[in-house]
């Protein structure tokens, strides 16, 4: 991407054809609205493999204080 | 990260190119915090393609990524993401932003613990540390688009948040994703996250 400094930043961004890609990102929107958590970090889910091993309680106890 | 409430919220809505951005964040908070689900890939899949014109390192991560995701399975994702970012301690890719931005703290016994214990799914998002990158990306998001009871934040106030935070740490975390021996899917993830994290950072040169 070429320097553009005398453009504006809007105009940057159409030109990059971020005003275009309207339908291509809103189908994933729709898809990852539901799991998303507004304003904060999301928390690692299910999703991510974790399961509640005896070994992983165990190690999680380790760190209470 | 702490939303500020706005009392009278106006919703005006958003430029294309403005929810373009928020679209992109959301999809990067989701993909890097946990695999991509069947309905996921499949909404990827069926994605429509970049327009011709725009930025051509953009079009072509995300056609990349269409192609990968039709190609990949929900178990196969899910691999990848537990051998990429996964496991108590040191992971081949740090998803935290600290790791690459070189922050003192980073060695501090208890973000440590509390680094593992996220890895884990233990910590309650409130608590979950601040460089956490879906977090990151899923802050922005809130920032452009408004969310969590507060409308988009100032132009200013977004450049700030992306150029203390994500701008010293995001090279690094698309290094090591495409660097991976075990990257596959998460290189085109990468790819996409450069090409896209490189428009921010220009734009907000701009005024």
């Amino acid at each position: 991407m070429k320097k553009a400094k005398t453009t504006n930043r809007r105009d940057f961004l159409l030109a990059a054809g971020l005003g275009g890609v309207g339908a291509a990102a809103a189908v994933v929107t729709a898809t990852t609205q539901k799991q998303a958590v507004p304003g904060a970090a999301p928390t690692v889910d299910k999703a991510s493999g974790y399961r509640m091993t005896e070994h992983i309680e165990k190690y999680y106890k380790t760190t209470e204080v | 990260m702490n939303a500020v409430a706005i009392p009278v919220a106006v919703h005006r809505p958003l430029a294309a190119e403005e929810a373009a951005r928020a679209d992109f964040y959301a999809l990067l908070s989701r993909l890097f915090q946990a695999a991509p689900d069947g309905s996921l890939l499949h909404a990827l899949a069926g994605a429509e393609p970049l327009p011709a014109g725009g930025d051509a390192r953009l079009a072509k991560a995300w056609g990349a990524l269409i192609a990968a995701s039709s190609a990949m399975d929900e178990d196969a994702a899910l691999d990848e993401y537990d051998a990429l970012f996964g496991g108590v301690g040191k992971s081949p890719v740090s998803l935290y932003g600290g790791f690459y931005a070189g922050a003192m703290a980073i060695d501090h016994p208890r973000v440590r613990i509390r680094a593992d214990l996220a890895g884990l799914g233990l910590t309650p998002h409130v608590d979950e540390p601040e460089d956490f990158f879906p977090g990151l990306f899923d802050a922005m998001r809130v920032l452009i688009a408004g969310g969590a009871g507060r409308g988009p934040a100032t132009l200013q106030e977004q450049r700030r948040f992306f150029q203390s935070h994500l701008a010293p740490a995001w090279p690094g975390l698309v290094k090591a994703a495409d660097g991976a021996a075990k990257a596959n899917y998460y290189r085109q993830v990468a790819a996409l996250a450069a090409a896209f994290l490189a428009i921010e950072t220009e734009s907000f040169e701009l005024d």
